[in-house]
């Protein structure tokens, strides 16, 4: 009996999951519809990405550049134990950025800040029964709120990754000029990079865009009770976030390695 | 808008479960148009739930909710963005937006629609708010507002668009007596004006007798009373009787 509970609990959880995957299209779809059909508030667009923007990117360009600072450091000890030659450095430690770290570490610090809000928001607004009132008033809930900031997230990603980059080589750069002497010249030289980093990191970029206003949205839609619902819409908000980026971090680079080889020259 | 005779709400042996409990259990409720029913019970006893049937932001699991005529357990969207479109309705806990003024969520429901001009919204918000006795507050933010105010501009925002079906949640929880006897003076005159059909939930049962000319008062997921207001404290049913009175002693 107890095995029996087990396996149905066990059960119970896999269509709970199969449910909330088709939930999650469901309002992906309903996202991409809303933003055709434009039945947001005025200048709400504006407005998401200011705060999704403007919330992260002092955080996101200080983090990035330590991050850069830090990887220059190990990488460049390691090629002088290993070679000696700290020339591909830069161009190397570019690439690597941009199909990677950029677009990655940036999702991952706006599945905590903005999918937080976007959980907390949205929960709030159900718990409070807005949601119901809305629905009232013939508004699709996805079109009304989970469109703008879908949009406003997607944008920002890309715009945020970029900052990533510029921040991250910058900083990455001058530790290498001042800890190992290398010529700025040498490793400020984005010439390796090729189209294929350019799109895996942009894809990236997009996709966790996509990903994280949508988790964050059906976490809060799905809130129950009272403060606590909301407290829980947003724990599982940033969880799941986190994980979609990690788990969407590997199928990208999987499938880039798998059909383009890695985009090795 | 309105035509008396036919029948606005049309609740067929409705069942519903939430969670772990049976709150409906073949619930019967039939409202003429243009009718006032007031809705009485004790506490969790499925009133709210009720009301949510009605506008299909609940399904029943079984049973059938019929609006104007309009059945709404198949759950389409059109068909119930169609229904809601003459619906008013005042939340329990008000629902307030509370990332717009006051006075644009009296407008919502006018603006949604589209076909009134910006100069006729503003003066019948204007005008809304004047008749609910928030003259002058239509630029404050809901968070700073009492509750019994918010339950004002929830009643203000539910009737502005002059639905042909309204429904009150508690529309005078929190009121004080004078208020209370306001409100429901204006629900009148409202109701007397455009001829809707008006369901009003209540604890307040002597003022609810004074509004409404029927009275249903659901008992574990079922209505156990239903008929006129001026008979409900002679009814034969010693349960009904002693909610009406409020006594201690008796079968609730
Ligand atoms: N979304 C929900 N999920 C689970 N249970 C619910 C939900 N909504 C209501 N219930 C339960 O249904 C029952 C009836 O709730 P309802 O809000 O209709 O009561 P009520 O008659 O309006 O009470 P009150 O006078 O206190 O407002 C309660 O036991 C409540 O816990
Ligand atoms: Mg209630």
């Amino acid at each position: 009996m107890n095995l029996h509970r087990k396996i149905e609990a066990l059960g119970g959880a896999f269509i709970g999951a199969l449910k909330s995957v088709r939930e999650l299209a469901r309002l992906w779809r309903g996202s991409l519809a809303g933003l055709v059909e434009r039945d947001y508030p005025k200048g709400e667009i504006a407005r998401q990405m200011y705060v999704v923007g403007n919330k992260s990117v002092l955080f996101i360009s200080v983090t990035m550049g330590f991050l850069g600072m830090v990887m220059v450091m190990q990488s460049g000890q390691q090629l002088n134990r290993i070679t000696g030659d700290l020339s591909q450095l830069g161009p190397e430690f570019l690439r690597l950025f941009i199909q990677e770290f950029a677009p990655t570490i940036t999702a991952l610090m706006l599945a905590t800040r903005v999918g937080a809000g976007i959980a907390a928001e949205i929960g709030t607004m159900k718990v409070t029964e807005q949601i119901d009132a809305l629905r009232l008033s013939g508004i699709t809930p996805t079109s009304y709120l989970i469109a703008p900031r879908f949009f406003a997230c997607v944008v920002m990603s890309l715009v945020l990754t970029i900052f990533a980059v510029v921040f991250s080589f910058s900083a990455g750069g001058l530790t290498a000029w001042s800890v190992f002497g290398l010529n700025p010249t040498l490793f400020f030289d984005a010439s390796r990079v090729q189209v294929y980093d350019l799109t895996l990191g942009g894809c990236k970029a997009l996709t966790y865009g996509m990903a994280i206003p949508v988790i964050s949205g059906y976490c809060g839609l799905e809130a129950r009770g009272g403060s606590e619902g909301v407290g829980t819409a947003t724990t599982s908000a940033v969880i799941g976030s986190s994980f979609a980026v990690l788990l969407i971090d590997f199928l990208l680079s999987g499938i880039g390695f798998a059909f383009f080889g890695g985009g090795a020259r | 808008m309105s035509e008396p005779g036919r029948t606005a709400i049309d609740v067929h042996d409705v069942q519903l479960r939430l969670g772990h409990r049976q709150v409906l259990q073949g619930l019967h409720l039939k409202v003429a148009e243009g009718g006032r029913l007031g809705i009485l019970g004790p506490a969790a006893g499925g009133k709210s739930v009720l009301l949510k049937l009605l506008v299909g932001l609940l399904q029943p699991d079984a049973g059938r909710v019929e609006i104007r005529g309009t059945d709404l357990s198949s759950g389409d969207e059109k068909v119930l963005m169609r229904v809601r479109r003459d619906i008013g309705m005042l939340f329990q806990n008000y629902a307030l937006f509370d990332f717009m003024t006051v006075g644009e969520n009296v407008a919502f429901p006018l603006a949604r629609r589209g076909d009134v001009e910006a100069d006729e919204i503003r003066d019948r918000v204007e005008a809304r708010l004047r008749s609910v006795g928030l003259a002058g507050s239509a630029h404050k933010m809901p968070s700073e507002l009492s509750g019994g105010m918010k339950k004002r501009v929830g009643i203000a925002r539910a009737t502005i668009a002059r639905p042909a079906l309204v429904l009150y949640d508690e529309p005078t929880a929190g009121l004080d007596p004078v208020t209370t006897q306001k409100m429901y003076d204006l629900l009148s005159a409202d109701q007397e004006e455009t001829g809707c059909t008006v369901l009003a939930v209540s604890s307040d049962v002597k003022a609810l007798m004074g509004f409404a000319s029927e009275l249903a008062l659901i008992h574990e997921g079922r209505i156990r009373y239903a008929g006129s207001s001026s008979e409900i404290a002679d009814s034969s049913d010693a349960l009904v009787r002693q909610f009406v009175s409020g006594s201690e002693d008796g079968p609730l």
